[in-house]
């Protein structure tokens, strides 16, 4: 691998790493134009426009705690959606008991990101301890989420409040009274100043556009600490990483929550951006739209994997005008990209880019090896 | 008579929960123990066969034959998926689950396209008896006995059958069986097969009971996925009857004393304690004992 120029080396080091794709200048240089592309849509595009790539962004941040646990630590959870959903629904929760006392939505962010983290910690302590196999935890972790589903959709009767929020089942979350408020978007207080971020406006897009390129930088800079090569050797041969002193059972933990976290991240920022949750999130559809977007794009690298999910959610978003057959396709790009290109089609892309780039250069007939491209062996 | 009727009930009950969790599972975990590769697509298997049998029967076949196509129709579709699809996935369980995963959307969504929503239904064929303020439906207990049946005609086609015989090589020992001239492809082949074959026929059982949707597979799937989890790889048929008599037994009670929806929780939680004390399911677990008691 290339060492990146010098000036930006430095700066640049703690990101760049054997875990990732994309470490040259060019790279980075093509990643400054996007982000600043992003940052001037909504003077360039549409409201609507403006709208859908908050979404985006959202499903983004999604796919990234998919891929930091399967991708990294080789633990695939096909209840994602889950941990999203259960992040939407706690922060919609503490939003509308707390909204009007605090006048902000704070805490109830936090409890969004918390919230997930320990149930994950509950059930990934009974799983991992237990040193469940692979494919148990992922088919565990879909039933969980069907399961939530079950409950959250028979929760229409009206007992089901809690404070001021009332479940509502199929409706979705909603005000227990008349009286109390609606489900807030996000609004930051900081001391006594407050900013409003309103799901439909401009200022929510840079938001989640600055979290998610937040998210992003700091998965990069932890799957290429130290940390970061622990989980890696957790995903090749967990049986080895035993024998050199660490303890399995605690990295695949430690992932899970911190996986779980970012998921719920993003659930709280799409409660917020629709100010609507919905039991449907936790549906076989849902889980299955996350692994679509990691598997397609290469669960191994984070920058395949936001540009598939991207790609992906801006070709569903065409085809709907096609009638019902989003689904479909989406089904037929899975499979077709699991037989063509089975790290993933985004990375077989992006390792191409490399090696053209590198005969252009005339640096060699091949680029080197930046990747170790191996198949998860059960 | 009030007694014995709630009695009744809950033997009945179970035997419903249990007959339910070995038909759901059984094409399930013939394709997890003999290829390593749990089938997502399993309920759209199902599906399919539901829309067979109840197409049948409305065109005037009797019942019996009706299951017999639902059987063969999607036996013939799990070949051709194994043929397309699977065969490129075999003993890699994480990309087997993703890809058979992206099938079952493609199936479902196919049908759901091609027939619409709505949704189908076919009568429950045979009357019911009573025990006291009770009344029980015969056709369930025939689903029962049909899903003892099943088990037993899989457990004789891999005792006595030539096709046993060389699947029982394969899965002990993929490269040699290759060595002494088993065509393994074929084997696999004919496996998948057969067990979506199973998977048609409980879901032409299941039609009787039950509305049929393009989603008609999703509301068996999960259940039947904690059967097989529980039940573990090593021997399909034990995996699938220990399983299936401790999961029930959790069923029944907990959706008696409470509702249905804390006793699919219980199901969870139950597989969940299962799965602490045996790691890779049941029939690993007495498996490991039986090689180490032999070994002393």
């Amino acid at each position: 691998m290339r060492e990146p120029a010098k000036p930006f080396g430095r700066l640049l080091a703690p990101f760049n790493g054997q875990q990732t794709l994309g470490n040259s200048r060019f790279f980075w240089a093509c990643w400054l134009i996007i982000v600043v592309a992003l940052v001037l849509l909504p003077f360039i595009g549409t409201r609507y426009q403006v709208i859908t790539a908050s979404n985006f962004i959202i499903s983004a941040i999604l796919a990234l705690s998919l891929c930091l646990i399967w991708g990294f630590c080789g633990i695939l959870s096909l209840g994602q959606a889950a941990f999203y959903c259960i992040g939407g629904y706690a922060y919609g929760i503490v939003a509308m008991n707390l909204i009007e006392r605090h006048g902000n939505t704070n805490v109830a962010i936090l409890a969004g990101i918390a919230a997930p983290a320990l149930f994950a910690a509950v059930v990934g302590a009974l799983m991992f301890f237990s040193r469940l196999k692979g494919v148990y935890v992922a088919i565990l972790m879909l039933v969980t989420s069907l399961l939530l589903g079950l409950f959250m959709r028979q929760t229409a009767d009206p007992s089901y409040t809690m404070g001021a929020a009332y479940l509502g089942g199929m409706n979705g979350l909603s005000p227990a009274t008349a009286n109390d408020p609606q489900l807030p978007s996000i609004i930051l207080g900081f001391g006594e100043a407050v900013a409003e971020f309103d799901g439909r406006g401009a200022s929510f897009y840079w938001l989640v556009l600055g979290i998610g390129i937040a998210v992003y930088l700091a998965l990069r800079w932890v799957v290429n600490s130290s940390f970061g090569y622990v989980l890696v050797a957790v995903r090749e041969d967990p049986e080895r990483a035993e024998t050199f002193g660490y303890d399995v059972r605690l990295v695949q933990l430690g992932a899970f929550c911190l996986s779980a976290a970012i998921a719920g991240l993003a659930g709280t920022l799409y409660t917020a951006w629709g100010t609507y949750i919905h039991p449907d999130g936790f549906s076989v559809g849902a889980n299955i739209l996350v692994v679509i977007w990691v598997a397609v794009g290469g669960r191994k690298d984070l920058t395949a994997v936001i540009v598939a999910t991207m790609v992906l959610s801006w070709l569903s978003i065409e085809l709907a005008t096609w009638g019902e057959i989003s689904l479909l396709m989406l089904g037929f790009i899975l499979v077709g990209a699991m037989l063509a290109a089975p790290e993933g089609a985004f990375i077989a892309l992006g390792t191409g880019i490399g090696r053209l780039r590198a005969r252009l250069r005339g640096v060699g007939r091949k680029a080197p090896a930046v990747y170790g491209v191996q198949e998860l062996k059960p | 008579m009030e007694t014995a009727g709630q009695i009744v009930s809950w033997i009945y009950q179970y035997f419903d929960n249990f007959g339910f969790l070995l038909l759901a599972g059984v094409g399930l975990i013939l394709i997890y123990s003999m290829m390593g590769v749990i089938n997502m697509a399993h309920g759209e298997l199902m599906m399919i066969g539901a829309y067979v049998a109840v197409s049948a029967f409305h065109a005037g076949a009797p019942v019996l034959v009706a299951i017999v196509l639902a059987g063969l129709g999607a036996g013939l579709a799990g070949v051709i998926i194994e043929q397309l699809v699977i065969r490129h996935f075999y003993n890699q369980l994480l990309s087997s689950l993703v890809v058979t995963w992206g099938i079952s959307l493609i199936i479902s969504q196919g049908t759901l396209l091609l027939l619409g929503p709505s949704v189908m239904n076919m009568p429950t064929p045979l009357g019911s008896f009573s025990v006291g303020p009770f009344a029980f439906g015969v056709y369930r207990l025939v689903m029962f006995a049909a899903a003892l049946v099943l088990i037993g005609g899989v457990w004789a086609i891999f005792r006595w059958t030539r096709l046993g015989e060389r699947a029982q090589a394969t899965m002990e020992n993929p490269a040699m069986a290759r060595a002494l001239g088993i065509d393994t492809r074929r084997v696999y082949m004919l496996t998948f097969g057969l067990g979506a074959a199973l998977g048609g026929i409980a879901g032409a059982m299941f039609a009787m009971t039950a509305t049929i949707s393009p989603f008609f597979g999703q509301n068996y799937t999960p259940m039947a996925f904690i059967t097989v989890v529980v039940g573990g790889g090593a021997s399909p048929i034990l995996g699938l009857a220990y399983a299936g008599l401790y999961l029930a037994g959790v069923q029944t009670i907990t959706s008696n004393v409470f509702n249905e929806y804390v006793g699919y929780v219980s199901v969870m939680a139950a597989a969940f304690l299962a799965l602490l004390v045996m790691p890779s399911g049941i029939s690993d677990f007495l498996e490991r004992r039986r090689t180490r008691a032999t070994q002393r």
